[in-house]
């Protein structure tokens, strides 16, 4: 028996507020293997883009443990934290957040030249390869604004891909899509899968559960199912 | 290396950086035109220190200057060959000064004319030839180079010269030379000339050669040794049976002028140093209101991997290109400027900086602080930026408020909602308003002072002048009977007093012989009605057995030992006699002394004046210069041999020239200010815009229309500018005071007036409500710009 790729352990995350604390996540566990396609679901607050974020490294447990391919991410400093999350995990943002000075093909470098993951004359030929297997490599040379929201969403796709991460983190991705798109990016985003990549994904999308190989749901900040497709 | 850095400039976040510089252009422009604005103010004025401090110091020093001057009655060529033999001499030269008169295409004005035996082979104060012919020849003169635009001649023309009453002579203009040792003809209102002895014999003035210049052999001594040196050339002078009347010693190497412009330059640098340093803070304001816009950015790269320290250079780098851009545009203006204000102000002294380049380190100064000033303000700001975590950095939305509530402005009453809304938002980013608030108001600040300041100066001028209580001044070649002078003038039509006055030039004699500069004595009657002077401090002249004196203060600060109570030896006219010092007063720039024609009188044993004052009824000039002209002929007519006349109009005129001049200099750094000022409240409000898209996104929703929105933005602009206003009136009196010592250091002390002249503050007011308005014109177009659903799309 295989360890699993991601363990969270009794994590619990608090946030202060103005009107006072607020638990956002209360003793979660959860472990996921490699391969698979989780799906994170629950109402507005139930904490499923908290518990996203605390994958990602982008937020820290006030109390627990988050493990992810053996590193024990709650642990890290903030500078390892950069490092480490360049090279194991990709993020996709619900608003793609493409950075607008900087074309389809250069955003997607970006992640490989922060990390400084590939040869630098070999980036662009990896980034294009990554946007052809996205079928948005025509697009390559177009500034993010001229771009719809679907292909942005691909090249978004294509970034966190850029440095082979052993973890796809998706916050709500078809959530600014329409559903003809947001369906492709689904289809998408299981083909991934059965090329071996993990996908953790939230979303509020029903038809996500048909893809998916499990889907968690939270509500309140705990998990209150926990179902294999 | 040439290649790597082409693949690094390649990379993506290096095109980021190029990519955000241009895709925000308009605050691009802001942050690039307030560096600008901090160098080519800082920068101009460095330049043109650099060329001046080069020319004053290089050009000066190569014409040889005068070590020391001694006036005697006659310098021959055996008493030259002795003076040059002393082991301490370098070169000894004989010269003669006369004063004359030239005919103009606007009529007369004093000539001085400059003689010496070769000017081909002088040494001391070396003439520059320039256009035409050098040396001047018993043909024709050769004028000096800042009196050809007063005296309206070219090289080629002929014009007429007279000495005193003599019969004018048309003589030709050979050549034009410059001599920096003068202070420029058009300022002085004298057309400068030089003529050999021969010409001045020809026009019946004196020719005998009456001062010795001296050139000391080591040049590295300092004033008190060289006056050592012509104290020894005037024993030896007197030793040979020549009388010396004057010994004139200036400081070693400096221009007569060059404190004076050094105090301007040095106040205007400041001046413009606090421009620069304001700008730096306006880049600081900028550069975080850049950074604030680019906060969910940094989150995603620092998602993505990004480090504190990449994105810390890029950011850093990217204010770095800033300033190369500004540079780029400002170091050239800045070189052109400082060049164009260093020849004017050359132009005062009398000195061509086109010889000169500006040094090197003067554009690597330039160059570092315009570079640098960026990446030292953004330091901050990026260091803060970059170290906000990435979850805070994803939440951001650039609307939060800091700071207390500001609910008390939505609650006064009796002004519309939007109005309050415009003047709640006026303060919600406190720190950048305190900021435009406080370049706006000292730029506010520095132009009332300035008006002060000219109030101030014209006060003095007036003060001045209200003591001399006539029209124009006569002066005789030799002394005339008082009387007969009086009844001479009063004939004639339209004059409406006239008194004989006397005058002297002495100098102030130590124990062991030793003579000094030499200043004026005027002397009217005891009851004079014609001269009121304001005594400042001790007494007015009294009859009294002993010889009185007051002195102006112009005088007091060259030569402390005047000071009220002293009694002074000074040589006058040969004859050395004590003299108390009663009483101070303030008339003008040029040293002065004043005591009364009767114990100038019981001095010399002589009885007569030598200038006649008059006053005129006429008040129009056309009317007041034809009844001169008309007492002119008429005293000439009577016998009485005229040397000069002076109208009190073009007195005050050459002195006001001197002092609103320089006033003016002071107060051209508001404008600079003003600049700083309307770039600072431009990018406030661009800000504020930028910040608030998704809010005016709101208001356009629930139906504000195009006109709301401009009025809401230039609303918050003019609360800025009318404060800003408000706070400079007070702060324009420690600036009227920093502002009047400045110009007592480069000028003259003036009375410091205080309160802001009034109808200046209702100027300053339409000033800033016009640079609010200007200011605001783009931040407000944008605002109308920003569509209801782009706005509550924007994250």
């Amino acid at each position: 028996m295989t360890n699993p790729l991601i363990v969270v352990r009794n994590v619990s995350k608090t946030f202060s507020a103005a009107a006072g604390p607020f638990t956002a996540l209360d003793n979660v566990s959860l472990d996921i293997d490699k391969g698979e396609f989780v799906i994170v679901v629950g109402q507005s607050g139930s904490g499923k883009s908290t518990l996203l974020a605390l994958l990602a490294g982008i937020d820290r447990p006030s109390q627990g443990e988050v493990h992810i391919g053996g590193t024990a991410v709650h642990s890290l400093s903030e500078r390892d934290m950069s490092s480490w999350r360049g090279g194991a995990v990709g993020i996709v943002f619900q608003f793609f957040q493409l950075l607008p000075t900087l074309s389809a093909v250069e955003n997607v470098m970006l992640p490989m030249d922060f990390t400084n993951s590939w040869p630098a004359n070999k980036r662009r030929s990896r980034a294009l390869a990554l946007m052809e297997r996205l079928g948005v490599a025509d697009q390559a040379d177009k500034l993010p604004s001229t771009l719809s929201g679907g292909q942005q969403q691909r090249i978004a796709v294509a970034r966190a891909l850029a440095n082979e991460p052993a973890v796809l983190l998706a916050d709500e991705p078809t959530g600014n899509l329409d559903s003809r798109t947001a369906n492709a990016m689904l289809e998408l985003m299981s083909s991934l899968v059965q090329d071996g990549q993990t996908i953790v994904m939230v979303t509020h999308e029903r038809s996500a559960r048909r893809f998916a190989s499990r889907t968690v749901t939270l509500a309140d900040g705990r998990i209150v199912a926990n179902d294999d497709a | 290396m040439v290649a790597s850095l082409r693949t690094t400039m390649r990379s993506p976040r290096w095109r980021k950086v190029v990519g955000d510089l241009w895709l925000h252009k308009a605050r691009t422009s802001l942050v690039v035109s307030a560096i600008c604005v901090g160098i080519v103010g800082a920068g101009s004025v460095l330049n043109a220190w650099s060329l001046l401090r080069r020319a004053t110091h290089d050009e000066f020093d190569a014409s040889n200057p005068a070590s020391a001057v001694l006036r005697v009655d006659s310098v021959d060529e055996a008493l030259l060959t002795k003076v040059r033999a002393l082991p301490t001499i370098a070169a000894a030269q004989g010269r003669r000064s006369v004063l004359g008169s030239v005919l103009t295409s606007t009529g007369w004005k004093t000539a001085a004319l400059t003689s010496m035996n070769d000017f081909a082979a002088s040494a001391i104060g070396i003439i520059k030839p320039g256009q035409g012919a050098w040396p001047p020849s018993n043909a024709g003169i050769v004028i000096e180079h800042s009196s050809v635009d007063y005296a309206t001649v070219s090289v080629g023309d002929s014009v007429t010269l007279r000495y005193g009453d003599r019969a004018g002579r048309a003589v030709p203009v050979r050549g034009v030379a410059r001599d920096v040792g003068l202070a420029p003809g058009w300022m002085e209102h004298t057309v400068y000339m030089f003529a050999t002895p021969a010409m001045l014999s020809s026009l019946g003035a004196p020719s005998t050669m009456n001062e010795l210049q001296l050139l000391v052999r080591d040049r590295t001594l300092d004033r008190a040794d060289v006056q050592v040196i012509a104290r020894d050339v005037q024993k030896l002078v007197e030793s040979e049976g020549h009388h010396v009347s004057e010994v004139s010693v200036p400081v070693p190497g400096r221009h007569i002028h060059a404190a004076q412009i050094e105090s301007l330059l040095l106040t205007q640098g400041a001046f413009a140093l606090l421009a620069l340093l304001l700008s730096g803070v306006l880049v600081v304001n900028l550069i975080s209101g850049m950074l604030t816009g680019q906060v969910r950015e940094i989150g995603v790269m620092k998602a993505i991997g990004a480090r504190a320290g990449q994105l810390v250079t890029m950011y850093l780098s990217l204010a770095l290109m800033l300033g190369l851009i500004a540079c780029a545009v400002s170091l050239p203006l800045a070189a052109l400027l400082g060049r164009l204000y260093a020849e004017f102000t050359a132009g005062i002294l009398n000195f061509d900086v086109s010889a000169f380049r500006i040094p090197w380190w003067a554009f690597v100064l330039q160059f570092a602080v315009g570079a640098l000033l960026p990446v030292l303000a953004a330091a901050i700001p990026v260091a803060r930026g970059c170290r906000i975590s990435v979850s805070e950095a994803l939440r951001d939305n650039g609307t939060a408020i800091r700071g207390e509530s500001d609910g008390y402005l939505m609650n006064i009453r009796g002004v519309s909602r939007p109005v309050l809304l415009s003047l709640r938002n006026a303060f919600r980013r406190r720190e950048r308003v305190v900021l435009t608030l406080a370049t706006l108001s000292i730029g506010g600040a520095v132009y009332l002072g300035a008006l002060n300041l000219r109030s101030a100066v014209i006060a003095s001028v007036d003060l001045a002048f209200s003591s001399q209580q006539f029209d124009v001044v006569f002066r005789m070649t030799r002394a005339y009977p008082v009387d007969s002078m009086v009844a001479a003038a009063i004939t004639t039509s339209g004059v409406s007093a006239a008194e004989a006055w006397t005058g002297a030039h002495a100098a102030i004699s130590t124990p062991d012989g030793a003579l000094n500069s030499r200043f004026a004595i005027t002397a009217p009657p005891l009851n004079t009605a014609m001269l009121k002077l304001t005594i400042a401090s001790g007494r007015a002249l009294l009859a009294s057995e002993e010889n009185e004196l007051v002195v102006n203060r112009r005088l007091l600060a060259d030569e402390p030992r005047l000071a009220v109570g002293r009694r002074v030896t000074l040589l006058m006219d040969g004859r050395v006699a004590t003299w108390h010092i009663v009483g101070t007063t303030d008339t003008g720039l040029q040293p002065a002394a004043y005591t009364s024609r009767e114990t100038i009188e019981h001095l010399t044993g002589g009885v007569g004046a030598t200038s006649l004052i008059v006053a005129v009824n006429a008040t129009a000039p056309a009317a007041k210069l034809a009844l001169v002209r008309q007492l002119r002929s008429d005293l000439v007519d009577k016998g009485f041999d005229v040397s000069s006349s002076q109208s009190m109009a073009e007195a005050r005129s050459v002195l006001e020239d001197h002092l609103l001049m320089v006033a003016g200099f002071l107060g051209n750094m508001s404008l600079l200010m003003i600049v700083v000022g309307g770039l600072g409240l431009a990018s406030t409000m661009s800000l504020a815009v930028l910040e608030r898209t998704r809010e005016i996104g709101v208001l356009r929703a629930i139906g504000a229309k195009h006109g709301a929105i401009l009025a809401m933005i230039q609303t918050e602009g003019l609360v800025i500018a009318v404060l800003s206003w408000l706070l400079a009136i007070p702060l324009s009196l420690p600036m009227s005071i920093a502002l009047g010592h400045a110009f007592g250091r480069v000028m003259m002390e003036v009375p410091v007036r205080l309160l802001p002249n009034g109808p200046g503050v209702v100027q300053w007011l339409g000033v800033v409500v016009a640079v609010s308005l200007l200011a605001c014109t783009w931040p407000a177009q944008r605002a109308t710009r920003i569509t209801t659903a782009a706005a509550l799309s924007c994250e």
